[in-house]
């Protein structure tokens, strides 16, 4: 940490960053806004009612597809995380038969336009569900655990991307001095290789979590009946007509999230504090 | 930390697993049985547990799917799309897990010709009598083997009168460019390959199944001049951008007119000023139809529903609900009586109209619109 | 690199094993969703649509002639590298001052300010999209300040200006998380010592920060490049559908068109992805060299 220049930053870059974020938040305070105005195009304001969130606690569907798109998001994260950690490993510190073909495999995921991904992603899951209902006499339906598979395939290149970064700029010398102080290889990943990149996988496991809550064509395709995301309810919502119905759905998922960040940040402040 | 994330691992991969093993419950199962033969002539002992629909989005009245499981004990899930063609897409796979689909008119075709459908036990049906037979037998599935007509709708223009005091018969006001400068950046033309260049066609005198190298090259000239007119080329909020005035003239579907002057739900208001009418020049006509997915274990259930759905009082409910038109005679007078006057007011055909609609086929020679609507946008 | 062979680093089968375990699962995702279903697209390619739309396996060139032969797609693939390009490079210098800004923050700091980045990328993007329209549209606030300060109401959307808008509003995370990680390993003290030596903060800068941060500018680049090159939603809901790109050609000739055309749609899905493909990886052997 010693690493890190004293100065938090010029006058310059300040200003920037609060321009920045003021670009960053200008729709989501409009969002918030509107989700408080009685025009039922949700563009005007004309006049304070909590009638939208009255009709989004009654809408039973529209939170089934919520918590549904938090839980496929979040799994899907997690492994994703998890392969596309290993993976940045594998091809940052080893030389193998094959290496650049896997470099062009990993790349396709992130290239490969979402419809033709979607499309062979239901033909592929219409195969194997053939195949196991032939040997096994159970046909499985698309659902969750598909949606999972496909969000986790498509972001596991994202994560590798980022994590690779963290690993490029790696000062090996590190685990070296490690080794040479008797740290087995697992201990030398833990203590001091894992801390070093958590910036980077943190980063990856962020933006596959922003990409997956977001996925509408691939999410459209591999769902099954009855088994409903948010993104496909919103995407038929445009169809007839964006409610502030969704804006109050909105700002309640926003409340949440800069309250779990805050958080977390109190109790690691806390926890720094008493140890 | 290090035990909390490897808990959680755990339980992912064990739900993963759990829910890929999970088999759906499609075997038809019995309902808890009634005193046998109801009134109805439904017999409860066949019907399955749970019914899946595959419909378009907001399409169907979900007071209706309560109703009707108050009646039978049949959980309806019903799950959107928004084209036929990602219908098909998932369908075609195979085992998509849906009983009942919407597919409009030429996908109907297309669907039977793939032996994607089984065909309709009439027997089963015995509301059918109270369709329009003048919407039934055409084109895309004679004889109905395979489909019910669902909901109809008929496309050309909607207006704000106080901007049109004199009223629109002519499509000129869409492709003329001198009547388009007053309205520039207010007017949309709908986003459909078929619609946009049909409307042009029929401008220019053609059909709107017209595929001749002239008439396409006319049509293609027509829709690159009107293009900077436009806001958008919009298919999808139509109805709300006339309700709330930031259209003054849009191409759009009857029901989308309806829904704009009447409302929508308690989703937005309507507005009093909104017109729809059929220019002299002529228009489409199109229909949703019902249809039995071929590899769907529920189909008596799915023949219940699709009745269900066609006693009158339940048709005039779900037309008031959606907006579109129902071909439903025996529904028709039980609609409120605002519908009704608006009906008559030009948001559904009269006979007169009738003869200068007509039904857009697809067939091989159909690709030419598909190669015009990217020569429009890829200018 | 290291094409065939393995090299000295992993000559020991413990290395060997490591290398197994740590390939195995990614291998296994990648070839079973990713390989097998790219061996699909490119069969469709040199196939024939039916009349309903179905696949015909009878051998053909010609979704391929049509590709290179009509100026309309080839017009909309330069439309669309166009506007990928000028959204990276917007969102690269909006982006490499904000990482900057937030790396050289107190820790605990910095995590708030990296999620304060992220948190409006967890409403959904239609829902944000939407924002823009009502701030951006002819009674919308911007409009309503113009007017208010006695200028004319200006068009801002639909519109080519608001697609940026909402193309860069949308991409701009992509690029600054991994900015975040390339300059949270920079080692700052190289630019005292650069100032030490007598260079100037802006040559410090050019000669030395860039280059060793280039790893998080090409990833940021690519990760915002190649969403954009093939998006629609954007373009059709802040353009008003008025022009195709890349995205829209291949919705409509996979699921909008009657009957759809698979095959040519497989054909233009291939030849974007090899070119980016081939691009890419020579973008970063490319900023990976200029580093030595």
């Amino acid at each position: 940490m010693a690493r890190r220049a004293p100065e938090a930053g010029g006058l310059l870059l300040r200003l920037h960053t609060g321009a920045t974020l003021l670009f960053l938040y200008a729709p989501i305070v409009v969002l918030v806004v509107f989700s408080f105005t009685s025009d039922s195009f949700g563009v005007r304001w004309t006049g304070f009612t909590l009638r939208w969130y009255q009709r989004l606690f009654s809408d039973e569907r529209l939170i089934g597809a919520t918590l549904n798109t938090l839980l496929v998001a979040t799994v899907a994260t997690l492994i994703a995380t998890v392969i596309g950690t290993m993976l940045a490993f594998a091809m940052e510190r080893y030389r193998f038969r094959g290496r650049t073909g896997l470099e062009a495999l990993l790349y396709v995921p992130i290239v490969i336009p979402e419809i033709v991904m979607a499309l062979a992603l239901l033909g592929f899951f219409a195969l194997a569900f053939g195949l196991i209902d032939a040997w096994f006499g159970v046909r499985p339906v698309m659902g969750l655990a598909t949606v999972i598979i496909a969000h986790v395939a498509f972001t596991v290149s994202f994560v590798v991307v980022v994590v690779r970064t963290s690993l490029k700029n790696f000062d090996v010398r590190l685990e070296e001095a490690a080794a040479d102080l008797g740290a087995d290889a697992w201990q030398t990943f833990r203590r001091i290789t894992l801390p070093l990149i958590m910036p980077g996988i943190i980063g990856g496991a962020l933006l596959g979590f922003t990409l997956s809550l977001d996925d509408f064509i691939i999410t459209f395709f591999t769902t099954g009946p009855g088994t409903s995301l948010l993104p496909v309810e919103v995407y038929g919502q445009v169809k007839r007509a964006i409610t502030p119905k969704i804006n109050a759905l909105s700002t309640l998922m926003l409340v949440a999230s800069i309250t779990l960040v805050f958080l977390s940040q109190f109790i690691q402040w806390r926890g720094r504090r008493s140890s | 930390m290090e035990q909390l994330s490897r808990y959680i691992l755990i339980v992912a991969s064990l739900m993963l697993l759990a829910a890929c093993g999970g088999s759906t419950p499609t075997t038809p199962t019995t309902a808890p049985s009634s005193d046998a033969p109801a009134a109805d002539g439904v017999d409860r002992e066949r019907l399955a547990q749970e019914l899946r629909v595959y419909n378009w989005t907001d399409y169907i009245d979900p007071a209706l799917l309560d109703a009707f499981e108050q009646a039978y004990g049949v959980r309806v899930i019903v799950d959107n799309y928004d084209a036929n063609e990602d219908m098909i897409a998932k369908v075609r796979a195979g085992g998509s897990g849906y009983d009942i689909v919407v597919p409009s008119d030429y996908a109907v075709e297309t669907m039977w010709r793939d032996g994607l459908l089984q065909e309709i036990n009439r027997a089963w049906l015995p509301n059918l009598g109270n369709l329009d037979p003048t919407l039934l037998d055409k084109y895309f599935d004679p004889g109905n083997r395979y489909s019910v007509p669902y909901m109809y709708g008929i496309t050309g223009i909607a207006y704000q009168r106080s901007a049109f005091p004199d009223g629109i018969t002519s499509w000129a006001v869409l492709f003329d460019p001198a009547q388009l400068e007053r309205v520039r950046g207010q007017v949309s033309m709908l986003d459909d390959e078929r619609e946009t260049p049909g409307s042009a066609l029929r401008f220019l005198g053609h059909s709107l199944n017209a595929t001749d190298a002239a008439a396409i090259a006319e049509a293609t000239a027509l829709l690159q001049a009107q293009r900077e007119y436009l806001a958008a080329y919009n298919s999808s909020d139509v109805n709300r951008k006339l309700a709330s005035g930031e259209y003054l003239l849009a191409h759009a579907w009857s029901g989308q007119a309806l829904q704009a002057r009447n409302g929508l739900g308690d989703e937005f208001e309507g507005n009093p000023d909104i017109a729809f009418v059929i220019p002299n020049e002529g228009g489409a006509i199109w229909m949703d139809n019902m249809a039995i997915l071929k590899d769907s274990p529920n189909a008596y259930t799915a023949h219940v529903f699709i009745d269900f759905l066609m006693r009158p009082e339940l048709a005039a409910q779900n037309a008031g609900y959606i907006g579109y038109l129902t071909p439903n005679a025996a529904a028709i007078e039980l609609l409120p009586e605002t519908i009704r006057a608006l009906y008559a007011e030009g948001f559904a055909p009269d006979e007169q109209v009738k003869q200068r609609l007509e039904w857009m086929v697809r067939d091989e020679q159909s690709t030419v619109f598909t190669e015009l609507w990217t020569a429009v946008k890829g200018q | 690199m290291a094409i065939g062979g393995i090299t000295a680093a992993g000559v020991r089968s413990g290395a060997r094993r490591r290398l197994a375990a740590l390939l195995a699962p990614g291998l296994f995702w990648l070839i079973a969703f990713f390989a097998i279903p790219l061996v699909v697209v490119l069969a469709y390619s040199f196939a024939v649509p039916g009349p309903t739309g179905r696949i015909e396996w009878r051998f053909t060139l010609e979704n391929y002639q049509r590709l290179f032969g009509e100026t309309l797609y080839v017009s909309a693939y330069v439309r669309s590298l166009w506007v990928g390009l000028l959204t990276t490079v917007i969102c690269l210098v909006m982006g490499y001052p904000l990482a900057l800004f937030t790396v050289r923050q107190p820790p605990a700091w910095r995590a708030v300010l990296l999620f304060l980045i992220l948190i409006p990328f967890w409403t959904n993007f239609l829902v944000r999209t939407y924002a823009w329209m009502v701030i951006l549209s002819n009674n919308g606030i911007i409009n309503a300040t113009i007017q208010a300060l006695g200028f004319p109401r200006q068009i801002l959307y639909p519109g080519e200006g608001a697609v940026l808008i909402g193309l860069v509003y949308g991409q701009l995370p992509f690029m600054v998380l991994p900015l975040v990680a390339a300059l949270d390993r920079f080692d700052f003290t190289l630019m005292e010592a650069a100032a030490d030596l007598g260079a100037s903060r802006r040559r410090a800068f050019w000669r030395i920060m860039l280059p060793l941060t280039a790893p998080g500018i090409a990833a940021g680049s690519v990760l915002v490049f190649i969403p954009t090159v093939g998006q629609f939603v954007v373009s059709d809901l802040l353009g008003g559908a008025k022009v195709d790109f890349l995205g829209n050609l291949l919705q409509r000739l996979f699921t909008r068109s009657n009957p759809p055309n698979w095959p040519l749609g497989s054909a233009m899905a291939v030849m974007f992805m090899l070119v980016l493909t081939v691009a890419i990886i020579a973008y970063f052997r490319a900023t990976a060299e200029e580093r030595r």
